[in-house]
């Protein structure tokens, strides 16, 4: 995909493909590990507490001190968040009841103990840890300095050649 | 209330992620795409805070405890 395209639909241009796959793989090698682990013993600390620690590593490094937060053309986008915050309050209001109502948690699941029963599935607790550390990743690549974001605020296209 | 309506519920909280998302493609005035979302919480000068104590808690809670 050519770095003006990526730039139209506001993602970070991939340095090398050979370095994304092998990162994806790895976090996919990563994830099978981590599902064969059990709650509440050290290696599953072990092994979640390291991707936290790298994050909490990465933001310090690659975040800048004083940030800017986006912002969006009102033209546009009117309202751009406004849906996903009604979505974000639903979820977070229904979480909240099923997590105070009387009975059993089977009568009243929250997100945990749904996710607790896919957990018991090894190839779906590797999914959800995988999903789990590409989070991590855009987070820090998309806390990251800006580099263009959209026709009306894009920056100008890198050099080719230049790293 | 039984389990039923409560799992009903998620489903349609879990529907309309899926249609908003969709939305998001669209053309023309509509939602922010997931990223766009994303890195605006990752840019806000105390919501990129809230998304990393977050992300930190959410995987440690799901898979350590």
């Amino acid at each position: 995909m050519p770095a003006a395209d990526q730039q139209q639909r506001g993602r970070h241009p991939v340095p090398n493909k050979t370095i994304a796959w092998a990162l994806v793989a790895a976090g996919v090698a990563y994830a099978l590990v981590a599902a064969n682990t059990t709650a509440f013993t050290r290696s599953a600390n072990i092994v979640t507490g390291l991707p936290i620690i790298v994050l909490a590593v990465l933001v310090v490094v690659r975040w800048p001190l004083r940030t800017r937060p986006l912002e969006l053309d009102p033209v546009e986008a009117p309202h751009p968040w406004r849906a996903w915050v009604a979505l974000f309050a639903a979820v977070v209001v229904w979480e909240l009841a099923d997590y105070a109502a009387r009975g059993s948690r089977a009568d009243h699941p929250t997100l945990s103990s749904m996710l607790d029963a896919v957990d018991r599935d090894d190839v779906l607790k590797a999914f959800v840890f995988f999903l789990w550390l590409y989070l991590g990743v855009a987070i820090v690549r998309r806390g990251g300095r800006r580099r263009g974001r959209g026709p009306s605020r894009q920056s100008p296209p890198a050099p080719t050649g230049v790293p | 209330m039984s389990s039923a309506l409560s799992y009903a519920i998620w489903a349609l909280l879990g529907l309309v992620t899926v249609l908003l998302w969709a939305r998001s493609r669209a053309v023309g005035p509509s939602p922010a795409r997931p990223a766009v979302v994303l890195e605006r919480l990752a840019t806000g000068t105390i919501l990129r805070l809230v998304l990393v104590l977050g992300w930190m808690w959410a995987g440690w809670h799901l898979f350590a405890r």
